[in-house]
């Protein structure tokens, strides 16, 4: 039973990445880190997705396929990723090293 | 798989290359404008609305609105395809952009998230609307860590509601339905949506509205309009005619507050996995499952995952099966052994104390072990992606795993598959009703050479047949043979009583058809009254 509970325990960890909004108030613009935890990384690098990063996707392509999103991948429209928030994350996508943890399909 | 990211076919070419690349046949046609509503009106109503939100939360050309045309469900004609997004980030923006759409007579969708996939995401039921995309009204505007409760914004995703939570240490559970990640608990409630803890039916564990109606009104449900509102939360029926459940799948409104009831932690938390081998083993879990669930000893709502939906959500379609025709129950069954799945599997969890568990498993481990099945608790099943991801929603936990899904047919070298409709019939929870239902889906499923990919749900009396109906939207044959096996399965389960809970905005007319000529006149009196420009999402759940 401990490990059930140790388990309920990391998940809710796992979450924490994206740092929470105070009430009252809408969401602050986010990191691209924060933005990939939040939304991306849940796909990708999770079988669920291709793997997106250590890949030197150009920046370009990668705010194309947000906003239109290929296949089986939903897109994400300006107001869930904002267009600053967006620009910034293709920019890291594109830059990002490859994480050995995750995997792709 | 690969998938293909060759920059020069996404930005170069256009229509063409779109299609190539799967992003489907709605996401190029030519949007239309509605009925009635001239090109001046549209850009009057444009013009209007870059006023009230700032020009860069108005779009209204087809690239800009690109992002809302995307959607898994079929559309062939496209016929669903919006024609612009306003982005309110307050309710008073939402009123004066309902005030330019009664001017203009430009109709509006509503959405919180817009996450609704396999019933149309951010399309829309009937031609020519913006989409009133409420996304970035994303305040929490109150928990409340004694009476359990929250009142949120639409744009709230579930993500962000448990962050906050996590972050300020409140030990307080969500319930989420599989996508909720992305998705909120607003849209999902106002769809009448589910998830899997004890609270999973979301609209029991809904409390209290702020309504913006069609003349600009905002009306407050419940105990919200009285001069002391601190019972919003708490009592959901205020006084008179109970007035929330207008709002649910419905075109009456647009919601900008909505509150809700949070499961408090429980000190333990103990998933299972009940495992049958017959695919016509489903009749008797359903019989044994009903008087659990009545009683309340199972808790949740109740998931009778069929093997073929599970194999779906992790494995591409190539990889079990190459036959011609629907996958067969044999190679079911065959991949079923192989991955450590029974052809039924039944997901539960207890809450409670460990006394408390403990009597309830003895109870539960008697019910199905007469029936022979497998009751398997997390040590037993080891490390199984399925258990996990069942085990995560049990207890509200965030994960998109199920959208492999959307890949297990079509996939390919450079894409393919993105396309998904939700076929979800309701019938009794007995077990008497599955054979003939399993029969019938299969039977006109197979006719278009689709998959028997389906669950059974319970949530309390009722059962509700989860159907994904998997096609390759990359392939506008295929698109179009989706969207005609759809309307056969509706008509089809129609014929026999059983008629769906929700649907998407391809099906919409169709489904309320199911539900008779006086239903479909009454909601038509109520839309003339309460909105007769019929500006507010005209076609949704089959009311213009
Ligand atoms: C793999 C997969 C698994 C899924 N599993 C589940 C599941 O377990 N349970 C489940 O319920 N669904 C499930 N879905 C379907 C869907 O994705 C979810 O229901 C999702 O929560 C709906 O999207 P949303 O929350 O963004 O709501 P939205 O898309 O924002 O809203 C849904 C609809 O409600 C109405 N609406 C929304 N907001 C308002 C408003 N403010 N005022 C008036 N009307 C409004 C509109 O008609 C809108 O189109 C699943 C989908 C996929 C692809």
């Amino acid at each position: 039973m401990k490990r059930i509970i140790l388990l309920a325990a990391s998940l809710a960890l796992a979450s924490t990445a994206q740092a929470a909004q105070k009430l009252g108030e809408v969401q602050a613009q986010r990191s691209p880190e924060q933005v990939y935890a939040a939304v991306c990384g849940y796909c990708h690098g999770r079988n669920v997705g291709p793997v997106i990063r250590g890949r030197g996707l150009p920046a370009e392509t990668v705010e194309y396929m947000v906003r239109h999103g290929q296949n089986a991948m939903p897109a994400f429209r300006p107001t869930e990723v904002t267009p600053a928030e967006l620009k910034a994350l293709a920019a890291w996508v594109q830059t990002s090293t490859a994480d050995p943890k995750e995997h792709g399909r | 798989m690969t998938v293909n990211l060759d920059r020069r076919s996404l930005l170069g070419a256009g229509a063409a290359s779109a299609a190539a690349v799967g992003l489907g046949t709605a996401a190029q046609a030519k949007a239309v404008l509605a009925r009635g509503v001239k090109k001046a009106d549209f850009a009057g109503a444009v013009a209007a609305m870059r006023k009230v939100v700032g020009d860069e939360w108005v779009f209204a050309d087809p690239e800009a609105v690109a992002p809302w045309r995307k959607s898994y469900t079929p559309d062939p004609y496209g016929k669903h395809v919006p024609v612009g997004a306003v982005c309110p980030e307050t309710a008073e923006q939402v009123q004066a952009i309902v005030k330019i759409a009664n001017q203009f007579r430009q109709p509006i969708w509503p959405v919180s998230t817009g996450k609704n996939m396999g019933y149309g995401q951010t399309t829309t039921a009937a031609p020519g609307q913006m989409i009133l995309d409420l996304k970035r009204m994303n305040r929490i505007i109150s928990v409340d860590p004694e009476l359990c409760t929250a009142l949120l914004e639409p744009g709230v995703t579930y993500r962000q509601l448990k962050d906050y939570l996590v972050e300020n240490n409140l030990p307080l559970w969500i319930d989420v339905p599989t996508v909720g990640p992305i998705a909120s608990p607003v849209g999902n409630t106002l769809d009448r949506g589910v998830g899997y803890t004890p609270y999973g039916e979301h609209f029991m564990v809904q409390c209290g509205m702020e309504v913006v109606l069609a003349d600009g009104e905002i009306l407050r449900t419940g105990m919200g309009s009285t001069k002391n509102p601190s019972a919003w939360q708490a009592f959901k029926w205020g006084y008179g005619p109970y007035l929330d459940g207008l709002f649910t799948q419905s075109n009456f409104g647009i919601v900008t507050k909505m509150g809700m009831w949070l499961m408090p932690a429980p000190p333990v938390y103990k998933p299972f996995v009940i495992r049958h081998k017959k695919m016509e083993d489903v009749a008797r879990i359903v019989e044994a499952m009903r008087p659990l669930r009545i009683a309340n000893i199972v808790p949740n709502v109740v998931l009778m995952m069929g093997a073929a939906y599970q194999l779906a959500m992790f494995k591409r379609r190539g990889e079990v099966w190459d036959g011609a025709g629907p996958i067969t129950d044999e190679a079911v069954a065959k991949a079923a052994e192989a991955n450590n799945l029974g052809m039924w599997n039944t997901y539960i969890a207890l809450y409670g104390t460990e006394g408390m568990i403990a009597e309830s498993e003895k109870i539960v481990r008697a019910a199905f072990a007469a029936i022979d099945g497998e009751v398997l608790t997390q040590e037993e099943v080891g490390d199984n992606p399925w258990f996990h991801h069942h085990a995560t929603l049990m207890q509200g936990g965030l994960n998109l795993d199920e959208i492999g899904l959307a890949r297990w047919r079509g996939a390919k070298e450079g894409g393919g598959g993105g396309g998904l409709a939700w076929f979800a019939p309701v019938a009794p929870a007995k077990g008497s009703e599955t054979k003939g239902q399993v029969e019938l889906a299969k039977e006109i499923l197979g006719k278009h050479g689709f998959d028997y990919t389906a669950a059974f749900a319970i949530g309390s009396r009722e059962l509700h047949h989860i159907i994904a109906l998997l096609y390759d939207k990359s392939d506008p044959a295929e698109e179009k043979r989706a969207d005609d096996c759809y309307r056969e399965l509706v008509t089809g389960f129609g014929e026999r009583g059983w008629a769906s809970y929700r649907t998407g905005v391809h099906a919409m007319d169709l489904v309320a058809q199911q539900f008779g000529a006086v239903n479909r006149a009454f909601n038509a009196k109520l839309k003339d009254a309460l909105d007769p420009n019929h500006i507010l999402a005209p076609g949704k759940s089959g009311i213009l």
